[in-house]
């Protein structure tokens, strides 16, 4: 029995962050597991910051994720990743996407953007263990510039501890998409959960 | 099998879904036939998915031009005996309470629901405004689930509830619940479809001050009655522990993030828990109960203390020894949390925090500074950036004509166009409500020499821009109303309006047209134009400016978004735009500084423009000084 598994997709809006909270929900009742979530639309969607909560379990009541309490934390956008650091204990592991999206605040002075050394300290100081990889290369090695969502949804399985069957969230993806467009996120989906395996080896 | 859907009758399956699908479904399932609403986060999702399987199910569902017609449409169908809902957001309310304060002296015949979503720490709101308090005014019962499966099941009981006590219903609903997605367990969808009948009540339906006298003390019988009953709905639990010196009373979500402060903290045999599902009324002979049971209370609830001093009178009334906690340990402000209850429960009980909150805090406190800020912009290709950039351009022209000291004002409204507040356009003076922008501009005009120039959507011209107009024409008002007609309630989802020739239900209807309802209300001013064309549109606006009275320009252009799924349908190509480096002046930085286009960014001292990103507008072709930007 899963008690409790709390997961936080951070990004930017557009780039498939509520996608991947659905395919992972749907997965997880597939798979007779509970889940619980939460997220932000509205304002948040103009390429704003997006966050989306999915909680497993069945100790699991509220929509958010506790303080702390965050077993993985998928940073589609670096900035975004560390935006969300109150989430982390020393036992979360963090999936970074290492390609950046600058806010257009940074282009005209109005704000910085943290470098890669920042980033990583202060996660590194916040969690257990960083894994990093360029979700925007492989996506697009997989053969869609789109599937950065998915290649990250195979890198947080790739870490082999999510309580989901693997068979079951590909199912899930196939289902999603036209079948035209699955095998190229199926390839997504392998590529970033080869990435994520190779790392937490 | 057949793929599990909203619609399907599948008692006792399990679906994956958003808040705001389980609360459709629950009407769904008590087999509403009539559904009305005005888009609003975070409440649109629940009429959109009722409005795709509406023929399917034989439900009557419409997107109504505001609020309070969307409570009246509810209203009618209740009073012929049909069961009808009226969803909206928490500040839709305010637009429906006219008729709102009056349907509860009607009280129900076919069981009527309003449902209001509240949104604590006004994620998209321009306040975060507790209706519980609205309820409360009008006698109106509210319901608050604590979870997504409660909310649907909480809907499809309060049509039978309303019908049962012949009194309106309000589900309070809030962010966290409708754009909170959980596992449900399907119930029953009920197939009964009723015929309204209209049987004429003066008495009942006839309001002169008669009928006001007749019928109040008659919805204060209704009203006492679910007073007793609440005590016995499954919304309302109390679970006693033994010896407990501490109860909480934890309402809607509230009691979510209890259970999980109390199991984080160890100590759920220790304190006794009231669940509350009715804040109003409340339970009372429960909350009697725990009080009587334990030496110190802590309310657990989001936004204003509403059921706190509820508690504290029944506790006075009844003269029982307890202290009562809420709001001075938790906060009137923004969304509770797991920790935040968990903080004030370890101080009462003299716990330790399982976490080490301040350590988390002060590592928070460090990374703050480092983020970059990162508001939402208007998408590539918007129109509403190109309207933004013409106002200011004719703005200035007059405002420098009228002298150095004038600045022109721009009062602004509810939609897309508001993200447009943020610089670079920094387009709005004002927002405070739907509509507001013309009404404010009405009332400037009085008081500033400026030009003023207000603007509103299409969409929200429909649900109360006409008013402020006919005043502004009525009073000579020497104002510029703008409507941004990008032919959608955008930024709710792309609901379809009366400007947009279909329906809710998908069927096509009358188009109306903002210049022509201008003209018909006597305005002598009123032009249409393409703002992607800078030069015509800044020209229009300024004589719009410049002529003594009311002037209407309407800036049209379809919302970006849909314009690109729609080149996508017609497999029509976009052709993006690039920047020339060699006639670029890499410090000049106009288009970024004028326009923000999310599309045009920077790699190190280069200006480039994202070819994924960009829609080909061709804006900042039209604004670049060195005529560097031009199509691929």
């Amino acid at each position: 029995m899963v008690k409790e598994f709390n997961i936080l997709i951070t990004g930017v809006g557009g780039q498939g962050v509520i996608l991947m909270s659905e395919l992972l929900g749907r997965a997880a009742v597939t798979d007779k597991l509970r889940v619980r979530g939460s997220e932000i639309l509205g304002m948040a969607v103009r390429g704003g910051s997006v966050t989306s909560a999915i909680r497993i379990g069945e100790e699991v009541y509220g929509p958010l994720i506790p303080t702390g309490k965050c077993n993985t934390l998928v940073g589609m956008e670096p900035s975004e990743a560390l935006r969300n650091i109150a989430c982390l204990s020393k036992s979360s592991l963090v999936i970074i996407n290492t390609a950046v999206t600058t806010p257009f605040t940074v282009f005209i002075g109005e704000s910085n953007y943290p470098s890669p050394e920042e980033i990583l300290e202060k996660l590194g100081k916040a969690s257990g263990r960083i894994v990093q990889l360029d979700a925007a290369k492989t996506a697009q090695d997989a053969g869609s510039r789109l599937a950065i969502n998915i290649v990250m949804l195979g890198a947080l399985f790739g870490t082999g501890q999510l309580p989901i069957k693997i068979d079951t969230i590909k199912e899930t993806i196939r289902e999603r998409f036209p079948a035209k467009l699955a095998p190229v996120n199926i390839r997504a989906f392998d590529l970033g959960y080869e990435t994520c395996r190779q790392a937490v080896k | 099998m057949k793929e599990l859907t909203i619609s399907s009758d599948a008692p006792g399956q399990r679906l994956f879904v958003l808040g705001n699908e389980a609360i459709a479904r629950g009407a769904i399932e008590a087999g509403v036939q009539v559904a009305a609403a005005y888009p609003g986060t975070p409440s649109s999702e629940i009429t959109e998915t009722l409005a795709a399987v509406a023929k399917e199910l034989d439900m009557y569902v419409e997107w109504s031009t505001n609020e309070k017609v969307a409570f009246e449409v509810a209203l009618a169908a209740s009073i012929c005996g049909v069961r009808a809902l009226a969803s909206m957001k928490h500040v839709g309310v305010n637009v429906a309470h006219d008729p709102l304060m009056t349907a509860s002296y009607i009280g129900a015949k076919g069981g009527l629901v309003l449902l209001s979503a509240d949104d604590p720490w006004a994620w998209s709101s321009q306040n975060e405004q507790d209706n519980r308090y609205i309820a409360e005014q009008g006698y109106i019962p509210v319901l608050e689930p604590s979870s997504v499966q409660e909310a649907k099941d909480m809907m499809a009981d309060a049509f039978k509830l309303s019908e049962q006590f012949r009194q309106l219903f309000m589900l309070r609903s809030v962010t966290r619940i409708g754009h909170a997605r959980s596992d449900i367990t399907l119930g029953e969808i009920s197939r009964e479809r009723r015929k309204g009948q209209f049987i004429k009540d003066r008495t009942r339906l006839v309001y002169t001050p008669r009928e006001a006298r007749i019928n109040k003390p008659l919805m204060l019988e209704r009203f006492e009655k679910i007073k007793k009953a609440v005590n016995t709905l499954p919304y309302n639990q109390l679970k006693l522990a033994d010896g407990a010196k501490l109860g909480i009373i934890a309402c809607g979500l509230s009691y979510s993030y209890t259970l999980e402060a109390v199991k984080w903290l160890e100590i759920e045999d220790r304190v006794s828990i009231l669940k509350i599902g009715t804040p109003h009324p409340l339970p009372e002979e429960l909350v009697i109960k725990l009080l009587k049971s334990v030496k110190e209370v802590l309310v657990a609830e989001e936004l204003d203390p509403f059921v706190e001093l509820h508690v504290k009178a029944i506790a006075g009334e009844h003269n029982i020894p307890v202290k009562i906690h809420g709001k001075d340990l938790l906060p009137r402000i923004g969304e509770l949390s797991a920790r935040k209850v968990t903080e004030a429960v370890a101080r009462l009980t003299k716990t330790k925090t399982p976490v080490d909150f301040a350590s988390i805090d002060k590592l928070e406190q460090e990374t703050a500074p480092l983020l970059p800020w990162r508001p939402p912009a208007l998408c590539p290709g918007c129109p509403h950036r190109a309207s933004h950039y013409a106002i200011r351009v004719a703005s200035r022209r007059v405002a420098r004509d009228l002298g150095k000291e004038v600045e022109a004002i721009y009062p602004g409204d509810i939609g897309c166009y508001a993200l447009g507040y943020n610089p670079p356009q920094e387009a709005s003076d004002t927002i405070i409500c739907m509509g507001g922008s013309f009404g404010i501009a009405n009332g400037l005009a009085r008081v500033v020499d400026a030009p003023i120039v207000a603007h509103l959507g299409d969409s929200t011209f429909f649900h109360s821009g006409i008013p402020p107009l006919v005043n502004a024409v009525y009073n000579k008002a020497n104002i510029t109303m703008m409507i941004l007609d990008n032919s959608a309630t955008a930024m709710t989802g792309f609901q379809p309006h009366p400007g947009t020739g279909y329906t809710a239900m998908g069927d096509e209807t009358v188009l109306l047209k903002p210049e022509d309802i201008a003209r018909a209300c006597g305005v002598k001013f009123v032009e249409v134009v393409d703002p992607f064309n800078l030069k015509e549109a800044a020209e229009t606006i300024e004589k719009a400016i410049r002529f003594e009275g009311p002037a209407v320009v309407v800036s049209r252009r379809l919302c970006a978004i849909i314009d690109q799924r729609e080149r996508k349908k017609r497999k029509e190509e976009t052709i993006p735009y690039r920047v020339d480096q060699d006639k670029c002046n890499r410090k000049c930085n106009a288009c970024i500084e004028l326009l923000g286009c999310p599309a045009i960014i920077k790699e190190g001292t280069k200006t480039v423009i994202d070819s994924s990103l960009c829609t080909g507008c061709g804006i900042c072709a039209q604004v670049c000084p060195y005529k560097a930007i031009v199509p691929e």
